[in-house]
């Protein structure tokens, strides 16, 4: 409990909070907010925003509702950010911890996997690997994941190495439970918390990859995202700027959100370091 | 892409204008000579060779360097006027056709150019690997070369003289043979790097940034070109060519590369100017190519209701913005000749279309969708790809669900045109003046896998296939047309693909830029006259 009542003490933790609060309320209910495809052409092409109530962020160059399109978009953004990332730890922390544990050969042999995919630009990696799959939604998330897992592993290593000397570990190794036992069962979830805290940071690059492979029209085609509906309104950038600026603002608002919050969970922790 | 400062072309220019002012001054005094024109480019076709892909796409670039027997005029009788070719005459059967050449044309390498050199290709490259010329030339048996000057052309089966002439700018780009014959042609080295006859000589292509066509000092037009170099620059992004063209960084973007949306406001800017002539003899036809070995597509109903779902006002209004026209039927309306309009028409009617769906044996399921379809919209153009999106929503209103894939356009004439791996796909065919020439393709079957903008559909019918092979033999022009005008019928009814749109292209040019727009064919003509104010 206590460690929830340091978070509140820090301000940008609370605002990143809030932030993220609200628009995952929005994703949830999308749904609801705008049933039906957000895609669909529902009304006069190209109106301006604040002309017409049933289209408060007006429409597009086909008709199609731009606010509908966002709060679809939120979807799309949150739920590839958040897979990405969950991916992403989640291979990290296994490769990490199963290198720092064992240590010798296979610490090495995985570490310099690790190498090989940290000197490939992970946008870059992401890129090539959408255009030889077919963007589809698991494809991008598992193709942004693939240049961010890195990090966890390295990081997941690192405590293991401190952690495998503890006491309770070799107290493990003499009741006798199996090595891969300790290293998922006792080692793994001591080794989590900061691989987590780490975890704002991933996501929010998730989201900025999802949305630039989107612009480049890498995405997939068929769901709206913010990242699309950028990429969609710069055909008409002189003439019509809301189309891109709108999805670019609700872009900035989630990246600053995730990050707040990713600095909220990092005082969090060091706090609890310090104690 | 940033290789190609201004600074660095606007030098190079300076230089290569001192070096040829004095020598081109003495023959072209009131129009100006020299000078890098920068046109934007925005896709970059694997194989450039016009000879074997007869498209615009490839002419916009290789026109310029390989010559084509004849080019379309909006003036001259019969609506062509020599290149390559000085003078034709077609036999009265309709067996054979002589054409003149031109004397003192010399190949970029400096080999003379002979009536060799078109039997070549017109034997080994039009007749058998051109996607047009297969068609122009089926019944081509022989090419006689009584002297070096003179190319008698002889036809199995009678050849109607007039499809030859409206074809001769599209399907006899020339390709010198001393380079492709023993060769294997369709992987020649020479399709990249292109030697032709033509103003220009095809220089550098760098992947991603240019391509660079240069003078070519011994074209036989006097005082042609005009010009020192063209630079196609590739502008992938649309939206890139305005703001390139503001910042003058570069003269030219044809084929509306600059977005529609944007047309009203450019024209208004200073130094540029909005031309929409220049493509008379380019319509092109927004078309819904349907793979027919899919069953459901295989049923006509279903083709009916989904040309019943299409609001084509709505496509012209708001993705063409009135630049266009709603198509009818196969042939365009301003090809007079051949256009019939008395062919069943499907007006707009979602009702009746899920009507037609449900007789037809495909009721809504529990979510709504009828059945799923992959959607291949072409990514030439703006409008091709918005129109996809469009299709996908009028779709979606009479239960089928189209899920889009995106590809660019390599990718696209694969999975189209030699996988096919596709449903339906959205597709800009142009109509060249005679529905033999690109049209037909579209519909008649035993077309070959890997032929790109042919029908690729699986589409078998023998009465159409029976109409456009009695059409292509028949000389006599008001029996020739009769059987063009049933042919539109049949289409119209048993609907092989869906007509929507027909349009023209804009080109968007900085004022300094000299004779755009003066021929039918201009964007994909030689550009030998064209010029810039210094």
């Amino acid at each position: 409990m206590s460690a929830v009542r340091r978070f509140i003490g820090s301000p940008e933790g609370v605002i990143g909070a809030l932030l993220l609060l609200v628009l995952a309320a929005i994703a949830l209910l999308a749904p609801l907010l705008f049933p039906g495809d957000p895609l669909r052409i529902a009304g006069r092409p190209l109106l301006v925003p604040f002309a017409d109530p049933a289209f408060p962020l007006g429409t597009d160059r086909l008709g199609r509702n731009v606010l509908a399109g966002l709060v679809h978009g939120a979807r799309a953004s949150l739920l590839v950010g958040i897979a990405a990332a969950l991916v992403a730890v989640a291979i990290g922390a296994i490769i990490g911890t199963l290198a720092g544990f064992a240590g010798g050969l296979v610490d090495e042999a995985l570490m310099r996997v690790v190498d090989a995919f940290q000197i490939v630009p992970g946008f870059l990696l992401a890129l090539a690997f959408v255009s030889v799959a077919q963007p589809t939604l698991p494809v991008v998330i598992f193709a942004i994941a693939l240049g961010a897992w890195t990090g966890p592993a390295r990081l997941a290593r690192a405590e293991v190495l401190s952690i495998r000397e503890r006491d309770y570990v070799a107290s493990a190794r003499i009741i006798g439970m199996h090595p891969l036992e300790i290293a998922l069962r006792e080692v793994l979830p001591n080794a989590i918390p900061p691989v987590l805290a780490l975890s704002a940071v991933i996501v929010a690059g998730a989201v900025l990859t999802e949305a630039a492979l989107s612009f480049l029209g890498l995405g997939d085609p068929n769901i709206v995202t913010w990242g699309s509906m950028i990429a969609e309104g710069r055909s008409v950038l002189r003439s019509a700027p809301y189309l891109s600026i709108v999805p670019g603002l609700a872009l900035v608002a989630t990246v600053i959100g995730v990050y707040l919050f990713g600095e909220g969970l990092a005082t969090m922790l060091a706090r609890r370091d310090r104690a | 892409m940033a290789l190609y400062s201004r600074r660095r072309v606007l030098q190079g220019a300076g230089l290569l204008l001192a070096s040829t002012a004095l020598p081109s001054w003495s023959f072209a005094q009131d129009t100006p000579s020299g000078g890098r024109l920068i046109v934007a480019a925005d896709s970059e076709p694997r194989n450039l060779n016009p000879a074997i892909v007869a498209s615009n796409g490839v002419f916009f670039i290789s026109s310029k360097v390989i010559e084509a027997l004849a080019e379309a005029d909006f003036e001259a009788e019969g609506g062509v006027v020599p290149r390559l070719a000085v003078s034709w005459e077609g036999s009265e059967d309709g067996l054979s056709a002589t054409f003149k050449l031109r004397e003192g044309v010399v190949w970029h390498d400096g080999q003379p150019f002979t009536s060799a050199d078109v039997a070549f290709s017109a034997i080994e490259v039009w007749k058998p690997l051109q996607n047009l010329g297969r068609i122009v030339f089926a019944n081509l048996e022989s090419v006689d070369t009584p002297d070096d000057l003179t190319a008698v052309f002889n036809f199995s089966k009678p050849t109607p003289f007039q499809l030859l002439r409206n074809a001769l700018p599209v399907v006899t780009s020339v390709l010198p043979r001393h380079l492709y014959e023993g060769t294997d042609i369709a992987a020649n080295p020479a399709n990249a790097a292109l030697v032709g006859t033509g103003p220009f000589k095809f220089a550098e292509y760098r992947p991603g940034e240019y391509y660079r066509l240069e003078r070519n000092a011994e074209y036989w037009g006097e005082g042609q070109p005009r010009l020192d170099e063209i630079i196609y620059r590739v502008l992938p992004d649309r939206a890139a060519a305005a703001g390139a063209l503001e910042a003058e960084e570069i003269h030219l973007a044809a084929f509306s590369a600059v977005p529609l949306a944007d047309l009203a406001r450019i024209s208004q800017v200073p130094g540029i100017e909005v031309v929409s002539k220049g493509y008379e003899g380019l319509t092109y036809q927004l078309v819904v190519e349907i793979n027919h070995r899919r069953a459901e597509l295989a049923n006509v109903e279903v083709r009916r209701a989904i040309a019943h779902a299409i609001d084509k006002q709505f496509v012209i209004d708001t993705i063409f913005l009135g630049y266009a026209k709603p198509a009818t039927g196969l042939v365009p309306q301003n090809a007079p000749e051949f256009y019939n309009p008395d062919v069943p028409q499907y007006d707009f009617d979602v009702a009746k279309a899920n009507e037609l769906l449900d007789a037809a044996g495909y009721p809504r399921g529990a979510n709504g969708v009828r059945f799923s379809l992959k959607l291949l919209p072409a990514p030439y153009f703006n409008e091709t790809r918005q129109f996809g999106d469009y299709l996908r929503q009028a779709l979606a209103e009479i239960g089928i669900d189209a899920q889009l894939v995106n590809n660019d356009s390599a990718a696209h004439q694969k999975a189209v045109y030699t996988d096919h791996d596709f449903d339906l796909a959205v597709a800009p065919p142009v109509f060249r003046g005679d529905p033999a020439i690109s049209t037909t393709i579209l519909l008649r079957s035993g077309t070959p896998a890997g032929v790109s903008f042919s029908n690729q559909g699986g589409y078998a019918n023998a009465e159409i296939d029976a109409l456009i092979d009695q059409a292509a033999e028949t000389v006599d022009t008001e029996a020739r047309t009769a059987l063009y005008n049933t042919l539109q019928e049949k289409v119209a009814e048993d609907l092989p693909l869906i007509n929507v749109a027909e349009w023209g292209f804009i080109t968007v040019a900085r004022t300094s830029v000299l004779n755009v727009g003066n021929n039918p064919r201009w964007a994909v003509s030689n550009w030998a006259d064209v010029a810039l104010e210094q």
